[in-house]
This record gives structure tokens, sequence and C-alpha cells, in this order.
């Protein structure tokens, strides 16, 4: 099940029409938090979106613009594609404002994709930070529907506090759930505020972990200042850049590789990334 | 090869625009030299590199990419007549062969094919250029070329599309010893520039050039964008919607790396936040990022950005501090 449904390349099928959205129908809209939501979408066209867990999609409102927004859903879960958006900039306002029945433009998938053949066999070490859990909850879905294609997997998760911690009852879910351990911790808790789980940041949860680092793949994403001191705590297990995947988040503006705005060193974060291998981009100045 | 007068030519020109649409450098009414149609103004092919960034021809400051009605979504239609433009010189053909490769691979890019297709480029060379300056023939980088004797222009036609052109011109037959002079005076032009901007790269792409340079550079940027806006290769564009009464149209302009908002997130987040990091970029894009993913200096000595800047931090001028500074070893 779990190939069959997923696609070979990562190509953006246009026609040849670079910069042409097609319509997608709101299915539903839920509320994360106060500045999150999560949309439901499908294509009007009856097509398949194509997308890998990783990718992204150029989310377009006629009037308003066009933002790259990483795609929430994996493809084994359906027909459908989800996107976890936070309310930051113009046109994820204006996206806020949607109800479901309604319609937007997607151009995409583009991008890379978490390279789930070659993590086979292998432990999986995931973690991310604030909406970085969007990206990362397609990864988790693909790895729950095709559980048996993986060794261990951990799933790490920290937020600023406790109301803006996403996809609750799905964390709940990976916390009870006996196929896969998830730890969940916010950075600080205001008095008065029920929260029964880890307080600080997530690198603590990290060096109490037993990590085979022979079998082990991490996987990273999160604010940007989260990298570097998430891999600080990763490489005394053993891990090495090659074993720790992340996912870069820059402003694609075409996310076809041509409008520049998402280039680290000689590569383009829209075509080339935004997932990575560690040691693809560790060396070049202002990736991490 | 013919020989045209510049009567000649301008009657040469004037039939190509049965077929296409014809750009030539003119001087427009307040003495700018500039690409436009010939009759816009008088006749400018000699004078050296045109002042603006001729790629714009193919790569404008603002299109429009897509337009959206009510009814229906519309995208650009290629125009009728191919483009057939004049004016650019070698280091120009080698600047469009660059952007013409960086459109066409992974995404082929519609919006500037729809231009590019069934263009015919004519270069200008010989001895024409700015203050007497002698321009390198350009020769086979483009379909037809207008090499100066300082007098006329010898017509050669290097592809298909050229020839046939250049079967409709009216003029002598050129000596062929002419010719030979021009090449060897060609041939003979100094590469002290190339030179310099290889020693350049070499030292990026060692990392021989410390943080404290870039910041050196950075206090004498006014950020201007005027180098990115006159840049042959400069290919960086922002997208963003206007709304008229009946209509919204999606359109791409012209965007700076030389701007704080260039990468800009909306959570804040700024790769390129400072202006060093941003002056940086300008020379260390096209002299080693370049060089590593396509295989080449993406500067072709245009010269263009040291002639506009006003504060002479132009590339050449980024270059010969730098390899003064750091060694040319």
């Amino acid at each position: 099940m779990c190939n069959s449904v997923v696609p070979k390349t990562n190509a953006h099928e246009c026609d040849g029409k670079l910069y042409l959205p097609f319509q997608c129908k709101i299915e539903s809209v839920q509320e994360l938090t106060r500045t999150e939501k999560l949309f439901r979408l499908s294509r009007k066209d009856g097509k398949p979106f194509g997308h890998k867990p990783g990718q992204f999609m150029q989310v377009s409102i006629t009037g308003i613009g066009e933002a790259p927004i990483s795609v929430s859903s994996s493809p084994t879960r359906g027909d459908y594609l989800e996107l976890g958006v936070r309310k930051a900039g113009t046109l994820t306002n204006a996206m806020h404002e949607l109800k479901s029945g309604d319609e937007i433009g997607l151009r995409g998938p583009f991008g890379t994709f978490f390279d789930t053949e070659s993590m086979k066999g292998k432990d999986l070490l995931l973690i991310s930070g604030g909406c970085g859990l969007a990206p990362m909850r397609a990864l988790i879905q693909y790895v729950e529907d095709c559980r048996k294609d993986f060794g261990n997997v951990t799933i790490l998760y920290g937020a600023k506090s406790p109301a803006d911690v996403l996809y609750q009852s799905e964390l709940e879910q990976w916390q009870n759930s006996d196929k896969l351990s998830c730890q969940v911790t916010v950075d600080t808790v205001s008095s008065g505020t029920c929260w029964d789980s880890n307080v600080g940041l997530i690198t603590k949860l990290i060096p109490p972990l037993d990590i085979n680092a022979d079998k082990t793949v991490a996987v990273i994403v999160g604010p940007p200042i989260m990298y570097k001191f998430v891999t600080l705590e990763l490489y005394p297990k053993g891990l090495s850049d090659k074993d720790i995947i992340v996912s870069l988040e820059r402003y694609m503006k075409c996310g076809v590789g041509k409008c520049g705005h998402c280039t680290i060193d000689h590569l383009y974060c829209c075509t080339d990334g935004p997932v990575f291998t560690l040691d693809q981009v560790a060396s070049l100045k202002g990736a991490i | 090869m013919k020989i045209l007068t510049e009567k000649n030519l301008k009657t040469f020109l004037k039939s190509a625009e049965a077929d296409y649409n014809v750009r030539v450098p003119i001087n427009l009414h307040d003495g700018t030299r500039a690409l436009g149609k010939i009759d816009e103004g008088s006749l400018a092919i000699a004078g050296g590199v045109i002042p603006q960034k001729i790629t714009n021809v193919f790569f404008p400051q603002m299109e429009t990419i897509l337009t959206i009605d009510s009814e229906k979504v519309e995208l650009p239609k290629p125009s009728v007549k191919p483009l057939l433009v004049i004016g650019f010189t070698a280091q120009d053909a080698d600047c469009l062969e660059f952007i013409d490769r960086f459109y066409s691979e992974d995404y082929r890019d519609d919006i500037y094919f729809n231009k590019r297709d069934g263009a015919v480029i004519v270069c200008v060379s010989g001895r024409c250029g700015n203050d007497g300056e002698f321009l390198k023939i350009a020769g086979e980088k483009c379909d037809l070329e207008l090499i100066c004797d300082g007098q006329n222009y010898l017509l050669a036609a290097y592809t298909d599309a050229g020839k046939a052109l250049a079967e409709n011109a009216d003029g002598a037959n050129a000596d062929d010893s002419v010719i030979q002079q021009l090449q060897k005076e060609s041939d003979s032009l100094p590469a002290d520039d190339l030179e310099l901007i290889q020693a350049a790269s070499k030292l990026l792409l060692e990392e021989k050039v410390p943080e404290e340079f870039w910041a050196t550079i950075s206090d004498r940027c006014i950020a201007c964008t005027s180098c990115n806006l006159v840049c042959p290769t400069c290919t960086c564009f922002d997208i963003f919607d206007r709304k008229t009464d009946s209509k919204v149209q999606r359109w791409r302009m012209w965007d700076s790396c030389q701007l704080d908002g260039f990468m800009r997130e909306a959570s804040g987040h700024n790769p390129m936040g400072k202006e060093n990091i941003r002056t940086r970029r300008r020379i260390h894009h096209k002299l080693a990022a370049d060089v590593t993913r396509w295989g080449q200096l993406t500067c072709m000595l245009c010269g263009r950005c040291d002639d506009v800047c006003p504060t002479g931090i132009g590339i050449k001028a980024v270059c010969r501090e730098m390899v003064d500074k750091y060694g040319s070893a």
C-alpha cells in the first residue's frame, strides 16, 4: 500500500505552465490553536495531489498573492491534502478567513521530500518544534501507515507554551500508542495553566534517549534556532551529519528555482530542498 | 559577407519589421541611449554597451504572469512576431546564453520563453565602442553580427535565421582583408578583467575572504540596487497581485538581493538581514555559488554595475580590492 500511493518523482506537473494554479475546494477547517488552522483540501478536477511527506505547495488567493506552505498530511491517508497554517503574513491572514466550501488555488507539490525508501529498516528520531510539526505530521502519518517498514520510532515535539501545542489529539494518540514513542515539552507554563508533561527546551529530551547510532535517522523540522542546538545534542549520541535530515524554511516566491529568494549558497531551497541531509548544508554559510 | 552603410542598415532593419518586433539601440529625446523601436529615436548602433540590463527584452522589469477575472484565468500569450534585438555585445551574448540556460533547466519558464523563442539576436562589435573602444567580435554566440570597420558595418550571419535575414540586406561584398584585420584586433584585446574575476572567484571558493572584508565593502553600499537592476544575469523577481475593478493580474517584478526584505519571512526570520551578508551574496553568488551550481562564472564582465554604482563598488572594483588584499594565488 505504502509504495503504490506515493509518486515516484517530485516533479510539479503543470503542462509547462509554471505559474498557473489549479483550483481546490476547502473540505474542512479545523482550529488548532489561536493562530493555527488545519485546512483539508480536494482538487476540483478530481486529480490526486501527488505529494510526498516533506514537500510544499504554493497557496494562491486571487488578489492577495501566493505563499509557500508545507504539506501536513501523508498521501497514504487518501486523495485529500492538509495544510497546517499559522496566521503570520498577508496570505495566511487571508487564508484564516476562509471557510469550508470556499475555493483556493494551489501550485505544486514542490521540492524534495523525506526519503522514506532510504529510511526503511532504520530507527527514526523525529524532532520538531513549533509549526515544524506541520510537515513532520505528514511523515509521522506515513510512518504510522507503513509501520512495519521502520524500526523504533521516537517523536519529540516542543512548543512555546501549552496553548501553542499543535495537533493535540494526535499527539495524545501518539503518546498512548504502543507502536511508537512520543514526548512533548513546552518552553514555559504560565501560572494557572494545566500541563502535566515536560517543561523545558526540546534539547533536554535528547540526552536520556537510548539511540542505536548505526541504524538511526534523525529528522529535524523547526524554527531556525533549533537546528544548531538539537544537532549539538545528537552528535554525542554518535549520529553524523549524514544521519540527520533537516527541512529548512525560506520564503519561496516561485517554487521552481527561478525567483532567487530561497538560495542557500549554490542551492535553491525550493528545488534542491527544503529537505536536506545535514551534510549537504552544514558547511554553507547561513544555512543553519 | 556584405558591408552596410548606416543608411542601408536602417533600410534593412525597417524591412525586418515585416516579420519581427525589432528592437535597436536608439537615442531617446532626453539623450538616453536605450533599446527601442526604430522610429522612437535616432539610430544609435555605435556607442558600446547599452546602459540598461539588455536581457530585459526577454525578462522585463514588470510583466503579467496571469490574469484572473470572474470567468477565467488567462496566461500571457507569445507575441505574433518574434523579437529581433540589435545591440548585444559579445559579453551580453554570454549573459543571454546563461539566462537561457537558467530559465530552461529544471523547470522551463514559459513566461520567459514566450518572448525568447524564435527571437533573433544581433551583436554589435568592432570599432564602435564608447570613446573609440574596440568591441570584441561575438562570432557564433549570436544569429547575426554587425562588425563596425569604423564607418560601416559588416554583416556576419551565423545561424539559419540570421542567414535568411542577411539575404535581404543591400550592400557590397566586404574585402576579406578587412574582416581578417578586424578579427585580429578582436583577438588581441586584453583579458585583464577576466583574469581578475577568475582570481577573485578562486579566493571565494577557497574561502580566503574574511567577514571583515564584506563589512568594509557594505559600509559603502547605499542599497540603491542599481547593480542588480542593470545586471544582465540577475534573474531574481518578486511575485504580487494587482487588483482592478474588473480583474486581478499576477505580476512578477525584478527584485534585489541588496534589499533588507529580500529574504525576510512572515515569521521575521531573515537569512540576509545584515548588509554585509547581502553585499557578500551579490559577489559570491556570481563568482562562487554559480560556479559550484552551473560550472561557470555568471559575471560576464559587461561593466554595467561598475559604471552605475554611485559609490564605486561594482563587481570589478570589489574584485580588484579583494585580490589586492588577499592575493591572486
